[in-house]
């Protein structure tokens, strides 16, 4: 078997999630050996720059080299993995766009030719993504485990749920439940509700679920005395551009939510 | 003899950066050293946000020193808020700062600066020959990561540290099985050492000055004094001394104290405190050969395989220490202020402070991030180390520049995020 040509690549971003599969301490020979891996600038000094079969990308697009780079990326790659919350959701940095200009224009660099800005986006703003690997930073097993499924030709496993599902597995007290802002109920698992295991609300870094019932998580959130400021700030930390309806639901006159049941 | 030499995204770095050197009849003409990160805004980005919020937002500044950030910006919240945490608290925090110390420090000496003082192009390609000393670095990873997912749940972005306190405790069990851990992996470190101090590095005098946190009877961590051979001040202080300006090359920061460049990171750390070393630490500088205080900054490779000794030594005597008891947070009384937090990251001194208003919303931030500070000095030590390399084939002028840079452990990520608008 040939092995398959891999690339991990790095736009703005702060390289926790390259780490997150290099902190693989047990696997991290064995892996990077089952592959030809061609390009790992954070680590290697040799990188090729095309006729990929995977690229895995960490980091959102922030600048205009961002956005040649991740075009170029797409065009010499047959699948392209976002690896991260920066490439998935934005992450923090996107968070800019719900910000008041006026607390962040005094940092803005005055136009140079060289520093070139751009509306701080998730990857898939640009162009086609074959996977999502969501989180900031992922799960390192989930990285590891989306390798070795590709390696096997299987589909990666994408997951579904929310994570509560993982946190009432782990046995944890729901954090909602003594008042704390979790956003686990419409927040994508797969974390092993890493966050909430260490006594942590959920701040949503994986991005929202296909189903969420948002109407739902406002009226919680509000029964617990949080106001729409603090619930809009809080949803578009991590993955504000991810929620378009969140302005539309949070300012829905009556409430259509369905009746909150404590247990 | 090269004109110009541009090394677009240099590797094996944290971020993105790229160097710009022209050269005249031997001499350097232009030498821009900058990061080419794209810019995020993170001080911006915490204004109107709640004090309990700062840590969580910025610790993702950056992946490889997220603890540090969180730290610092925990502190810096509480100093706003004239709260003092408890001795357990502190000790925690201390510890979870030498746990990503550890992994941090290994990382870089074995993933980014080893490959280049042996020949390879990484340290996947030294596998085959150097598989023992990769086991080394990764059990040393593994036992840093360890220690911070046990305090923090997580390894990266840890989020059981909080102003007040400590969410969720680790048991008394899992602190103790911490000890045995580092206690198996100190010959690892101690190899690290030997590795390090065997290898031969170009002989080169940087002229900046070596600052560093420093505190009486420890080796400090997340408090202390800004000092240097000459200088010392309080943290409240660094606005009188530190100043940040631009340069159109780079989306980095420049910072100077009174209008010199210095130096921040784990040499200056070691030329400033090496008396509160740990015994095997001081013992293994001693056979390192270089004097004290060390003005080489290819020297902070060795700096840091001592300090890899000294953390674990450090960590396993709080562990030993440590006698967790359940302490609830706290919840500080809100109030208007300002307040500063002031930290060694593994990569130095790191600086976050905030303004608060009366209702706990963050009005205003500053953070100065260890690489920025050393952007200066980085780029003056290129400038002033070319010409007497100059002879030599372009490949390997390059060669020890990328060496140079490595050296100072530089993370542009952090670095790229910071500005304010005061062209010089």
């Amino acid at each position: 078997m040939t092995k398959p040509k891999v690339g991990f690549f790095g736009i703005t971003g702060c390289a926790g999630c390259l780490l997150s599969f290099i902190f693989n301490e047990d696997e991290i020979l064995d892996i990077t050996n089952l592959v030809n891996l061609k390009a790992f600038p954070f680590i290697k000094e040799v990188n090729a720059d095309d006729n990929f079969d995977i690229v895995f990308l960490e980091g959102l697009v922030a600048s205009k080299e961002d956005l040649e780079t991740l075009k170029k990326l797409r065009g010499n790659t047959k699948i392209l993995v976002s690896l991260g919350a920066c490439a998935c959701t934005g992450c923090v940095p996107a968070y800019r766009h719900f910000t008041l200009k006026e607390n962040y224009e005094h940092l803005l660099y005055e136009k140079r030719e060289r520093i070139r800005d751009v509306e701080p986006t998730p990857i898939d703003a640009h162009v086609k993504v074959d996977y999502f690997i969501p989180g900031c930073p992922p799960n390192k097993k989930e990285i590891l485990s989306f390798i070795k499924d590709l390696l096997l030709g299987k589909k990666p496993r994408q997951y579904t749920d929310p994570v509560c599902v993982e946190c009432r597995r782990n046995n944890n007290l729901c954090l909602l439940d003594i008042g704390k802002p979790c956003l686990g109920p419409i927040t994508l698992g797969g974390c092993n509700s890493v966050c909430t295991n260490g006594g942590f609300e959920c701040w949503g870094c994986r991005g929202p679920t296909k189903d969420m019932n948002l109407d739902l998580m406002i009226k919680v959130l509000k029964e617990k005395g949080f106001d729409d400021k603090f619930i809009k700030d809080r949803m578009r930390t991590f993955a504000g551009l991810k929620l378009p309806v969140l302005e539309r639901v949070i300012n829905a006159k009556g409430n259509n939510a369905k009746p909150h049941n404590k247990d | 003899m090269p004109k110009e030499i541009t090394l677009n995204h240099i590797t094996k770095i944290e971020g993105h950066a790229s160097l710009t050197l022209g050269i005249e009849k031997g001499k350097v003409t232009r030498c821009e050293l900058g990061a080419v990160e794209g810019s995020r805004y993170f001080e911006g980005l915490v204004r109107g946000r709640h004090y309990y919020e700062a840590h969580e937002m910025t610790s993702r500044i950056c992946g490889i020193c997220s603890t540090a950030h969180v730290i610092a910006a925990i502190n810096a919240i509480e100093d706003a808020l004239k709260y003092k945490p408890t001795e357990q608290t502190r000790k925690l925090r201390i510890l979870v700062s030498l746990g990503e110390r550890i992994r941090s420090h290994a990382t870089h000496l074995y993933f980014l600066a080893l490959p280049d003082y042996v020949g390879y192009e990484s340290a996947l390609a030294m596998a085959k020959k150097y598989k023992p000393q990769l086991k080394n670095a990764l059990s040393l990873m593994k036992v840093g990561n360890k220690i911070i997912s046990t305090l923090g749940s997580r390894d990266l972005h840890f989020v059981s540290a909080t102003v007040g306190g400590w969410l969720k405790l680790p048991s008394q069990e899992k602190i103790d099985e911490l000890s045995k851990e580092l206690e198996s992996v100190r010959e690892d470190a101690v190899k690290t050492c030997e590795l390090f101090s065997s290898l031969k590095y170009p002989d080169f005098k940087s002229e900046g000055e070596y600052f560093s946190l420093v505190k009486k009877k420890e080796y400090a961590v997340i408090d202390g004094d800004f000092s240097s051979e000459k200088h010392k001040f309080k943290k409240k202080d660094y606005k009188k001394f530190l100043r940040e300006y631009h340069e159109p090359y780079s989306t980095a920061n420049f910072v100077v104290k009174n209008d010199h460049r210095y130096m921040v990171g784990t040499l200056p750390r070691i030329n400033n405190n090496h008396k509160l070393l740990s015994k095997n630490a001081r013992m293994l500088l001693r056979l390192s050969r270089i004097k004290i205080p060390s003005l080489n900054p290819y020297h902070h490779n060795i700096a840091q395989a001592i300090e890899l000794v000294h953390c674990i030594d450090e960590a396993i005597k709080i562990c030993k220490s440590l006698k967790i008891r359940d302490e609830p947070v706290q919840k500080p009384k809100v109030r208007a202020g300002t307040g500063i937090g002031v930290v060694e990251a593994p990569r130095g001194t790191l600086w976050h402070e905030y303004t608060l208003n009366d209702k706990g919303v963050i009005t205003n931030a500053n953070i100065i991030t260890p690489t920025a500070q050393n952007l200066l000095n980085i780029q003056e030590d290129i400038r002033n180390f070319v010409p007497s390399i100059i002879k030599k084939r372009k490949k390997d002028i390059i060669m020890d520049i990328e060496k140079l840079i490595r050296s100072y452990d530089p993370c542009f990520s952090c670095s790229a995020h910071f500005l304010e608008v005061k062209w010089v």
